[in-house]
């Protein structure tokens, strides 16, 4: 085959719809991860419940939307609701774990992963729900119809990020929870309520899953197992872009998702998951500090 | 008139081996005071006892007239206890800016007030204001020492708990930090100061206890000590 014939086989519309929808899921799995990475750079946490959050967010988004008839007002009350939820997790079950072996803290979340699942079965039933999206507008997109809520997903996505960051960098709370991060014992000494920057920040993580919940809902359908695909691709990001490095999760969410984006046009979506599979192990194997760490010296 | 800290009787465990013995010492309003024994007889524990980061399994420590032993150490640090951890304890990833705000952003501290306890330590230490905006892993060994003191100074403390301010430092720094000892003292600010400096601790404080093996075996004043430096010699072997 000559090089001409090999780029003539390259679809090239294919390539460009898949680079956007790789970047729309890539936000998503970023907005999930950033939580998640900042719960475990600050307290050294592996939150096995984030999907479950993500879960919750997604059907108190669909309860909200169903009695106020509004899809913004459904995001910030679920995003609020499952903060909250996550506050009262962090002081009941966490909090009293501190200073214990790592291993009681991953028990701990994954058996409320577990009680929460089940809980939302229980409560809502196997049939998936449906939320609404906020408009219906398409554009002419190659051969196909594509919706504008994909790329507002995106948008907003990357705007609580951004928000996230500039807190962060410039908040004085932002500095208590970078400086925490860095050395608890001295955050502490210097007068910072270690304890209650803590349960913020799980609270933080948790309430940016239930608003990637409520984002994503209308393009899957809510039920209750919705958040173990995404944890285990949000568990992937974090690894591979470093543990609790915020920058790095973001760009291997993107990553990872133009990679099983692209993957996808040549095997069936449900396998092109292996490819995340494949760079975290090559990630572990060769640069377990993360993809996007200059390696320590 | 009642001391400003009054440490009685504190034991203190690292799992079960039993560190502090007993330790007891005072520090008046604005006193400096130092503590000197050889390596590993409780010198450090007995300033994060105090500062909170350590809790005593008995024993009283009483601050400006109330008992603080079991109280977090965060809440220490806003009733005026300031700790300068040996290995200094910068937040690398944070700016010097940042660094200092740590200790600045409390409640009931206004706008002004922050400035111009800023421009205070940045006139100060004119080396941390030209690097205001780096991160504070870049400073050297020196530079970070002294942003600790500084940090701790944005507590506006009472008392500063200084652990070997002078380890490793080049005999010029060691000079500033004398200095700045003695600028803590005019403001006011007793100072509680842990060394290994024998000369330099006798010069900067006005009583000495001295410790060995967890408990304080002997106690006098810097002036004595410096007529008769045989006591020295059997606490610290030098
Ligand atoms: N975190 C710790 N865990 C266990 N033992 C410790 C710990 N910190 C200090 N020690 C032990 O406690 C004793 C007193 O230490 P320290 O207070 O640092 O002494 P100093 O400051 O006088 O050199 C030493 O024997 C040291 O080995
Ligand atoms: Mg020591």
């Amino acid at each position: 085959m000559g090089l001409d014939a090999f780029f003539a086989a390259i679809p090239f519309d294919q390539l460009l719809i898949q680079t956007v929808n790789g970047i729309v899921t890539g936000m998503i799995l970023a907005l999930v991860a950033s939580g998640l990475t900042l719960i475990f750079g600050i307290m050294d946490v592996v939150n096995f419940a984030h999907g479950e959050l993500f879960m919750l967010g997604a059907y108190v988004g669909v309860l909200t939307l169903a009695a106020t008839g509004n899809f913004w007002v459904a995001l910030v009350c679920a995003s609020l609701l499952i903060a909250l939820l996550g506050a009262v997790i962090h002081l009941t079950t966490l909090r009293p774990l501190i200073g214990r072996d790592p291993l009681t803290t991953i028990l701990a979340t994954f058996g409320l992963s577990l009680v929460l699942q089940n809980y939302a079965l229980w409560q809502f039933g196997p049939v998936a729900r449906k939320i609404q999206e906020p408009f219906t507008g398409q554009f002419a997109f190659f051969y196909l119809q594509y919706p504008w809520y994909r790329l507002v997903i995106a948008g907003l996505a990357a705007a609580i990020i951004a928000a996230l960051w500039l807190f962060l960098k410039f908040g004085t709370y932002g500095i208590w929870i970078r400086a925490t991060t860095q050395d608890r014992v001295m955050a502490e000494a210097m007068g910072i309520p270690v304890p209650w920057v803590l349960t913020a920040v799980f609270a933080i993580g948790a309430g940016m899953a239930a608003a990637s919940g409520v984002l994503f809902g209308p393009l899957v359908g809510v039920n209750h197992a919705m958040g173990l695909d995404w944890v285990l691709r949000a568990f992937i990001v974090v690894v591979v872009g470093g543990m609790g490095n915020l920058g790095g999760s973001i760009l291997a969410a993107i990553f990872i998702s133009l990679l099983e984006a692209y993957a996808s046009l040549f095997v069936p979506p449900s396998q092109a998951v292996i490819v995340s599979f494949v760079v975290l192990i090559l990630t572990l194997l060769f640069r377990p500090t993360g993809l996007f760490v200059p390696t320590p010296k | 008139m009642t001391p400003l800290l009054k440490v009685e009787d504190i034991h203190t465990y690292y799992g079960k081996s039993h560190i502090l013995h007993g330790i007891s010492l005072e520090v008046g309003r604005g006193e400096v005071v130092g503590l000197l024994g050889r390596n590993g007889v409780g010198k450090s524990t007995t300033l994060k006892a105090i500062a909170g980061l350590v809790h005593p399994s008995a024993g009283q420590i009483v601050f400006d007239g109330r008992p603080i032993a079991g109280l977090p150490a965060y809440r220490l640090a806003r009733l005026g206890i300031a700790y300068v951890p040996e290995d200094r304890r910068i937040f690398p990833l944070l700016t010097i800016t940042e660094n200092l705000r740590t200790g600045l952003d409390r409640h009931g501290v206004g706008k002004a007030r922050k400035q111009e306890l800023l421009d205070k330590v940045y006139a100060y230490f004119p080396v941390l204001a030209e690097r205001r905006n780096q991160a504070g892993g870049t400073l050297s060994g020196g530079e970070q020492q002294m942003l600790a003191i500084a940090r701790a100074m944005m507590l506006e403390p009472q008392i500063i708990l200084l652990d070997e301010p002078t380890e490793g430092l080049m005999p010029r720094m060691v000079s500033q930090i004398r200095e700045i000892i003695e600028v803590l003292h005019q403001e006011g600010v007793a100072v509680l100061l842990v060394e290994q400096n024998v000369p330099l601790t006798l010069d900067a404080s006005e009583r000495v206890y001295l410790i060995e093996k967890g408990v304080v075996r002997h106690h006098a004043a810097s002036a004595e000590l410096r007529a008769d430096d045989a006591v020295i010699h059997q606490y610290m072997g030098v």
